[in-house]
Formats: C-alpha cells, sequence, structure tokens
C-alpha cells in the first residue's frame, strides 16, 4: 500500500510539469494582457509608459523565461504577482480561500444530508410513490441551471421572507470573534449553501438508488433473505453497505470540487470566494492567478484520485492494491 | 455623482459600452421605422439633487450598495488602485487637496488653496492648517510633494505616471530616470506651501493636475516598490475625508465611522457601511430598504420606475460611445499615427455612414431613452465645452446614400450593394465587442442599417470579439478590422488631445490632420486659460470632427442612482461634488422599505 503511494506520488511529478507548460502555454495564448483592459479606460497613458509598464511586469520576456521566471517561483512556493489587485497570489488565494472552503463543506455536508436518505428511500422502496417523488425531485434539479435556482432561493429567502441576509459573508457592525460573529457567519452561510446542495445531488441519490436496486437482487442478499434475517437489517446490514461503495470512491474528487469554489453562488450572494476569482482573473487576464489556481486544482485532481482509491480499497476488500 | 469627475479617475466603460439591455430582432430590419410605442426617459428630467427637507438625525448610519459582481480589490490608495471598486471605497476616507466647481475646476475651499503665477507655468498651493491625516497627523507640503515622488519613482508599479500633466512638471523626466534625487520643479516653500512648475501652461492643470497627497510619516518606511503591496495601503489605509475606516471583510464590505476631526466640519453621519450587492438584486436591495445609495444599472429602470421608498437621481455621464474608422496604424517606433490606410480616406464615405444609423431609435428602444444621440466628441457632461450645435449627424438614409453616390460608390451589378469606385466588390469588415444581450442585436442593426444604404458590412470573424480580442486587434491596427465600435470614458479633464493627437496611441481610428493637431494644441495652450478662447476653439474642433468624422459619435448615456427617501442632501450636480459625503445625512434611524 505504502509502495502503491509513494509510486503515485511519484508519477505526479511529471504529470505536474506538463500540467504547468500547458497552462502556461495557454493562459500566454489568450489574447491581451493584464494592462489591456485597465488602460484602455485610461486615456491619460503615453505608449512610452505603457511600454515600461510592461517591461516591469515581464510581459515583454521571451515566453520561455517568463516560464522559467514563474515556475522557478512556483518551487519556492512563490506564485507571483496579481497584476490586479497588486498583492502576492498566495496572499489573495489564502484570503479568499477560506471564503470557499466553508462554503463548499457546507455545501458537501448539506448536499449528503438530503441525498442519502433520498437515495435510500428511492432505492428501498421502488416505484412507491415516494420513490416517484425522489425520481421527479432528481430530474427537476438536474435541470435547474444553479444561476436561476440561486437568484430564485434569494428573493424568496432573502427578500420575500426576510430570514437570511442577501448579500456578503458577514454583517461588518458585528464584533470579530463574539458568539454573533460565530451566528453571523452561520446565517450568512446556509443560503447559499443550501441553494448549491439542493440542486447538487443528482449523481449522489442516482448512484444510491441504483445500487440499492442492483444489490437488492443479488445472490448474497437472497441468502440473507432465506436465512430469515429480518428485513431492515438485510437493508443496514447487507445492501447498504455495499450500495456505499460508489459514494465513498467519489468523495476523493470532492476535493477538486471543495476548493473550486462556485462562480455564481459566490457572484450572486457577494460571497468572496475562489470560483469567483478565477473567472474574473481570466477575462482580466491576471496570468499569475489562472495559472495559480489551474496549478492548485491540478494537483488537487491527482491527489483527489489518489484518496479515492485508497479509500475504494479500504472500504472494500475485493479490490487490492499492491 | 463623484462616479466620474475626478481627474484622472476613469472608469472602465468600454466593457459596459456595448452592454446594453433588451433589443428583439425585429427592430434589426426595420430600420426606418423610427416610431416607438415605448415610452422613453429622458435625463434632463431627472433631479441631481434628492429631495427631502427633513430634519437629519444626529448619528445616522447610511448603507452604500456598491454595485458588481465582483469582489472589490482593496488597493486603497489614489496612486495604485485600478477599479472604480476601490475608488468608491476612497472617497469616502480620503479626497483631493482641491475642491472642484461644475465644470471639474479647482476651487480655493478645499483642503488647499492655490494659486497660479502670471506666466500660468506655476501653481503655488498652500494646504489649510486644520487639515489632518485621521491618524492626527497633519497634512503637509511634503506629503503632497511625496505623491509625486512615488508616481514619478522608477520602482512605482501603478499606471498614473502616463499622465501628461504628470510627465510635464520640471525635472520629472530626471527624477523618472534616476539622474535626479528629487524632482526639480516642485519646491518646499514651507511645511504648508509648495510650489509646482511645468514646462507648459495648460488649462487642464486646472482640472488635471494631480490633486492627491500621501500620507509620507505613515507610507514613508516602505520602499516604493513594494508600496502597492503593503499592508497599509490594503488593511490599514489612512485619508484626510469624512470618514475613517473602522473595519473591512476583504472583497465585500466595509465600515466607516465619522471623522470627527475632519477640516471641513464634523460630516452628518456617524458613519456609511458599504456593501459590494450584485447587479442582478440591487433593485430588490433598494426596494427593502438595505441599502440606501446605490449606483442603478439604467437597463432595470423600467422595473424600478414607480417605486415609492425610493427616487431616483440622475446625470449624464462623462462617456460617449463611437464607432471608429481604421485609417491607418500607429507607427510605435516614431510614436505616431500614420494614416496610410486608404478604405476610407473619402469622407463622404465616412459621413454617409454616420448618416446611415438611426441612434435615436437605438437609445430609445434599447435604452428607454437614457442613452441619446450624440452630437459631438464632448459630451454634455462637460456643459461649459460640449457644443450641441457642432453640425451632429442625424439619422438621414437619403443623404447617406447622396453622398455615396456622390463619392462614386455605386451598385454597378446591381446586387443591391454598393461597388467601390473602380467597380470591384467592396465589404467592410466591423469589429464590436460582445458582451450583455444586446451587444449582437445592435451591432446587427447597425449591420443593417448600413446595407439599406447599400454597403455591405461583414462581422469581423463573423462573431462579436471578447474584450481582450477587441482591444487587442484595435491597438495593433489588425488589417482584418476596417470599423470599430468602442466608448471613451473622458475624465473630468475636457481635454481630447490623448485621444485623438497623432502622437496619441489611443487615436484608435489613427488619424491625422493639421487642423486637427492646431486646434488640439490650442485648445490646452496658454491662450486657452481664456475660458471663451478655449470654448470656441473646442467648439471648433467638434464641427471639425463631426465633418472629417474618423469617428462616428453614436451614443450618450446617462447615469443614474437610486436613493432611499431617508438621505439627505445627496446630489450628484458636479459642483457639489466636492463635500457631498460629509453632508448627506439621513432623516430617520430606519430605512423606508417598500
Amino acid at each position: 500500500m505504502i509502495k502503491f503511494i509513494l509510486r503515485r506520488f511519484v508519477v505526479m511529478i511529471p504529470q505536474l510539469i506538463i500540467l504547468s507548460v500547458l497552462i502556461f502555454a495557454l493562459a500566454k495564448a489568450m489574447p491581451g494582457d493584464a494592462l489591456t483592459g485597465q488602460l484602455a479606460s485610461n486615456p491619460k497613458m503615453d505608449a512610452q509608459t505603457l511600454h515600461e509598464l510592461k517591461q516591469k511586469l515581464g510581459l515583454l520576456d521571451p515566453p520561455y523565461k517568463q516560464y522559467l521566471h514563474w515556475a522557478g517561483g512556483l518551487l519556492h512556493g512563490d506564485m507571483g504577482m496579481s497584476v490586479i489587485h497588486q498583492v502576492p497570489v498566495t496572499q489573495l488565494l489564502a484570503g479568499r480561500m477560506e471564503n470557499t472552503l466553508i462554503l463548499s463543506l457546507a455545501i458537501l455536508i448539506l448536499s449528503y444530508m438530503i441525498a442519502i436518505p433520498l437515495g435510500i428511500v428511492g432505492g428501498r422502496w421502488t416505484d412507491s410513490w415516494a420513490d416517484k417523488m425522489v425520481v421527479g425531485y432528481n430530474y427537476l434539479t438536474f435541470a435547474t441551471p444553479l444561476f436561476i435556482f440561486a437568484l430564485i432561493m434569494l428573493f424568496i429567502f432573502g427578500f420575500v421572507l426576510n430570514w437570511f441576509p442577501t448579500s456578503g459573508s458577514v454583517d461588518i457592525r458585528v464584533e470579530d470573534g463574539t458568539f454573533s460573529y460565530y451566528m453571523s457567519k452561520l446565517n450568512h452561510l446556509i443560503l447559499p449553501a443550501l441553494s448549491g446542495a439542493i440542486v447538487n445531488t443528482t449523481v449522489t441519490i442516482q448512484y444510491l438508488r441504483n445500487e440499492i436496486i442492483d444489490t437488492k437482487i443479488k445472490d448474497f442478499v437472497k441468502t440473507a433473505r432465506a436465512k430469515g434475517v429480518n428485513e431492515s437489517k438485510v437493508y443496514t446490514q447487507h445492501i447498504l453497505r455495499n450500495s456505499f461503495l460508489p459514494i465513498a470512491a467519489f468523495l476523493g474528487y470532492e476535493i477538486v470540487y471543495l476548493i473550486g469554489g462556485s462562480v455564481f453562488l459566490e457572484t450572486i450572494y457577494g460571497y468572496p470566494g475562489i470560483g469567483q476569482l478565477f473567472i474574473a482573473s481570466i477575462s482580466q487576464r491576471d496570468f499569475s492567478v489562472v495559472t495559480a489556481l489551474v496549478m492548485i486544482s491540478g494537483l488537487a485532481t491527482l491527489i483527489g484520485t489518489l484518496l479515492s482509491d485508497i479509500i475504494l480499497s479500504a472500504v472494500d476488500p475485493r479490490i487490492r492494491i499492491e | 455623482m463623484k462616479k466620474k469627475n475626478v481627474v484622472k479617475l476613469l472608469t472602465p466603460v468600454i466593457a459596459a459600452g456595448l452592454l446594453l439591455s433588451a433589443c428583439n430582432s425585429s427592430t434589426g430590419g426595420t430600420t426606418k421605422n423610427s416610431a416607438s410605442n415605448t415610452k422613453k426617459e429622458d435625463i434632463s428630467t431627472f433631479p441631481m439633487v434628492v429631495k427631502n427637507t427633513k430634519k437629519p438625525v444626529s448619528d445616522g448610519v447610511l448603507n452604500f450598495a456598491q454595485v458588481s459582481d465582483t469582489p472589490f480589490e482593496g488597493t486603497l490608495n489614489y496612486a495604485f488602485y485600478q477599479g472604480q471598486p476601490d475608488y468608491e471605497i476612497l472617497q469616502f476616507f480620503d479626497e483631493p487637496l482641491f475642491s472642484t466647481n461644475g465644470d471639474y475646476e479647482f476651487t480655493n475651499d478645499g483642503a488647499a488653496t492655490y494659486k497660479m503665477s502670471n506666466d500660468n507655468k506655476t501653481i503655488t498651493v498652500k494646504i489649510k492648517d486644520n487639515v489632518n491625516w485621521s491618524d492626527g497627523k497633519p497634512v503637509t507640503a511634503q506629503d503632497y510633494e511625496y505623491s509625486f515622488l512615488v508616481i514619478g519613482n522608477k520602482d512605482y508599479t501603478g499606471v498614473r505616471y502616463g499622465d501628461a500633466i504628470i510627465q510635464s512638471i520640471v525635472g520629472m523626466k530626471e527624477y523618472h530616470e534616476g539622474k535626479a534625487q528629487n524632482i526639480s520643479g516642485i519646491k518646499i516653500i514651507d511645511d504648508k506651501t509648495l510650489s509646482i512648475t511645468f514646462a507648459s501652461a495648460n488649462p487642464s492643470l486646472l482640472t488635471g493636475l494631480w490633486p492627491y497627497a500621501m500620507p509620507k510619516h505613515y507610507l514613508g518606511d516602505v520602499p516604493i516598490k513594494d508600496l502597492a503591496k503593503s499592508d497599509k495601503i490594503h488593511k490599514t489605509p489612512i485619508g484626510f475625508g469624512p470618514f475613517k475606516i473602522k473595519k473591512m471583510v476583504p472583497g465585500e464590505s466595509v465600515q466607516f465611522e465619522r471623522n470627527d476631526d475632519y477640516y471641513h466640519g464634523k460630516p452628518n453621519l456617524q458613519g456609511v457601511v458599504l456593501k459590494v450587492v450584485n447587479p442582478k438584486v440591487i433593485l430588490q436591495s433598494l426596494k427593502k430598504g438595505e441599502v440606501d445609495v446605490a449606483d442603478f444599472p439604467a437597463d432595470q429602470y423600467p422595473a424600478a420606475k414607480g417605486s415609492k421608498n425610493f427616487q431616483f437621481v440622475g446625470k449624464i455621464d462623462l462617456a460617449y460611445n463611437y464607432i471608429g474608422f481604421k485609417l491607418g496604424h500607429w507607427d510605435a517606433k516614431k510614436g505616431v499615427s500614420v494614416m496610410d490606410n486608404p478604405k476610407f480616406q473619402d469622407k463622404n464615405l465616412r459621413q454617409a455612414m454616420g448618416y446611415a444609423l438611426d441612434e435615436k431609435s437605438v437609445g430609445e428602444k434599447i435604452y428607454n431613452g437614457l442613452r441619446f444621440p450624440a452630437t459631438s466628441l464632448i459630451p454634455p457632461s462637460f456643459p461649459t465645452w460640449s457644443d450641441p450645435k457642432a453640425n451632429p449627424v442625424g439619422y438621414d438614409p437619403a443623404k447617406a446614400k447622396k453622398l455615396l453616390d456622390k463619392a462614386g460608390y455605386k451598385d454597378t451589378d446591381k446586387d443591391g450593394l454598393r461597388e467601390d469606385p473602380n467597380g470591384k466588390k467592396f465589404t467592410i469588415n466591423f469589429l464590436a465587442m460582445s458582451g450583455g444581450d444586446t451587444a449582437e442585436p445592435l451591432a446587427r442593426f447597425y449591420i443593417q442599417s448600413w446595407k439599406n444604404v447599400g454597403l455591405d458590412v461583414k462581422l469581423v470573424d463573423g462573431r462579436l470579439a471578447e474584450f481582450n480580442s477587441f482591444y487587442k486587434m484595435v491597438e495593433e491596427d489588425d488589417p482584418k478590422v476596417d470599423l470599430f465600435a468602442g466608448a471613451w470614458g473622458t475624465g473630468t479633464d475636457v481635454d481630447p488631445y490623448g485621444l485623438y493627437a497623432k502622437d496619441a496611441s489611443f487615436n484608435y481610428s489613427r488619424f491625422v490632420s493639421e487642423k486637427n493637431e492646431k486646434l488640439l494644441a490650442e485648445g490646452h495652450s496658454d491662450k486657452a486659460f481664456d475660458k471663451d478662447f478655449r470654448k470656441k476653439t473646442y467648439s471648433e474642433w467638434q464641427k471639425y470632427m463631426n465633418d472629417e468624422m474618423p469617428v462616428i459619435p453614436t451614443l450618450f448615456r446617462s447615469a443614474i442612482t437610486g436613493v432611499n427617501n431617508r438621505v439627505t442632501n445627496f446630489s450628484v450636480d458636479p459642483k457639489d461634488s466636492s463635500f457631498v459625503w460629509s453632508k448627506v445625512g439621513v432623516s430617520s434611524d430606519t430605512p423606508d422599505a417598500q
């Protein structure tokens, strides 16, 4: 097992190097740079100064030089400066990552809380009215675009019912670190998290329901029933344990999702996070931020797959990793 | 309000430039039918000052919405910030040394007074005694000098050095190149007084001179190359404005408290809470009374009309949209435009393309009248300089056809489209920017309008260009582009030199003519300190440009602000801009809600 993990880590190195070259090349292939939009709106700029600025930012160096500079920085944990935000990228990401992690974690927990019971109900009582409701819910949420759903949720629960605040991640008027500060954070979190969770359950419900339906007619279940094990025990001990396998395997990938953030939720709820930053940085050509974020999510994907494999082998003894 | 009336703080209007609201496909085909059923608005009917005669409560707190779909960056210094959102924060806690009048010119009511020398080349600035930074230290002449030392420094990372006025300070160049320790043209006379000498006299000084001091005692120990990223600018900036920052949640909200020591008298409000609100929900936020003041997206105005708990104030924006002809290219080595593209050298053709466009319909149908036909290249938000009688091109397709006939563009093969004077197929490639739902229909509308007078216009690459590609192609004079639709935010300095002169890289049409150079030069010459002379010069320039038409001015725009009924003394009138936030109050502790 340890050998396997180590081997995977060694393989990651060339993968990351290739990824970094690709990302860098693609980022540089985009037309324009961070100064394009900024200065087009600032007629008080002469060509000479513009040239000087680009030189200072290293935008005029040959691409390979820029790449080596950037990659060299990466090795030291230096992801460069954001031209737009004028702070080091690491500092910028650290600030946004907190919100994103809190929100994504809340979404993840909420969506499991919704999806697992619904999946079980749908799987166990297939074709009952309850199952039909679950399937209906699943199709509906699968077909609902998040950006519309989030707006509707905000309108109903934020503006009409006044249950939740309508923007931001915390009320600036409460004092940091107090009990009401954390309550305010929670209060600001519920609506975006719920919006994200409700439309995020499809895959889990579908997997779980199908798995249960499949497992329920398997021989070992029949054997258990034939031995006279009572029905609820058949489900909890035999069927469910096996049906959770694909979901467990999925857990590793969720890490990528955790740090990716959601551009729609963040934008609509004014909840500054990574997703938003990523999209804005692309359109503003803030290269160092874009490349840093893609590198991080690339790394997270690699680690996520590894984690999934490890989890799978841990819960399913039939899978052996040598 | 002060949105754009501070010198040099130019808003990125380009992206918004083509962001239109709703235009159904039928508009594209029926250019002749300009009769409109939609009720149109007229910005001149909007008040500039809110109506609320009630007495403000003491210690009220106002909620200010930053209407934006991105978090603010938080580079909180005038010399370094880049985006409008940061500017909106800055205006509460720091301000220019000079107050301004309705023409955005310096007056002597602000934190400093000024005097021009007889030859108009030296300005002497005296900072008033009671002006203190929010940490209690006085604002000094050294602080003002320091801001020039920062901007001119070779390690400076911001974008303000490109300004012609800053560069025209005597000795600035030597300092910028590292040959001098100080700027020889800036002399400290005493702790509160300094003089700045310029290489040439320019009336734009009085709107365009860099007016911001920087707290040297506070920032001075940070190396200039590290200033932009320092915590002293991102987390704990100080200023001498009516409020000071009490707390900040990065990217989403800022809490201000009153600066009791404010030199212009104690502000009415005890505090201001600024928070980012998405444009999609701003109407609901205003209705609910969650925010008191919000710059309102004009395309949502019809839905907001008739709201009871808040009112609208508005004015004409410091911006205009235009369609430019590519007449040449930029010679980067010499730093000049060269007008060498033969395609549009005939001004009859250019004029004809202007006469073919029904901007009135565009303004009414797409923008509910909140954008309206542009009459020249100086918007009416410069009331002294804008000349509405500068022979603007109106919508006149018959005249357009006549002009084209005259210029020799005739339909020789009878396919409904005109050929060029040599009888060859004549196709024009039009570059328009994507953004918003109506960018595409608007571009189609223009193309159809030109087709109606017999011109074959096609979108470059058959589609709209994304923001960065658009500017890359326009800046680099991509040969694929014959014609492009853009927009300019003018800032508060009327001088169009930086956008249309031969040696201005932003002269995207690359139009060059002797008369243009002469008028532009005269417009900011010593003689132009005489307002009448300057007015006459710019009037002549506007007429000249409308006649030569290197760019077609298309639309002027309105800027409207939604303000809760409880707010007092709020104004978007440029002449009120200097002290508006210290005067604003609220007449009740809770906002009006609906």
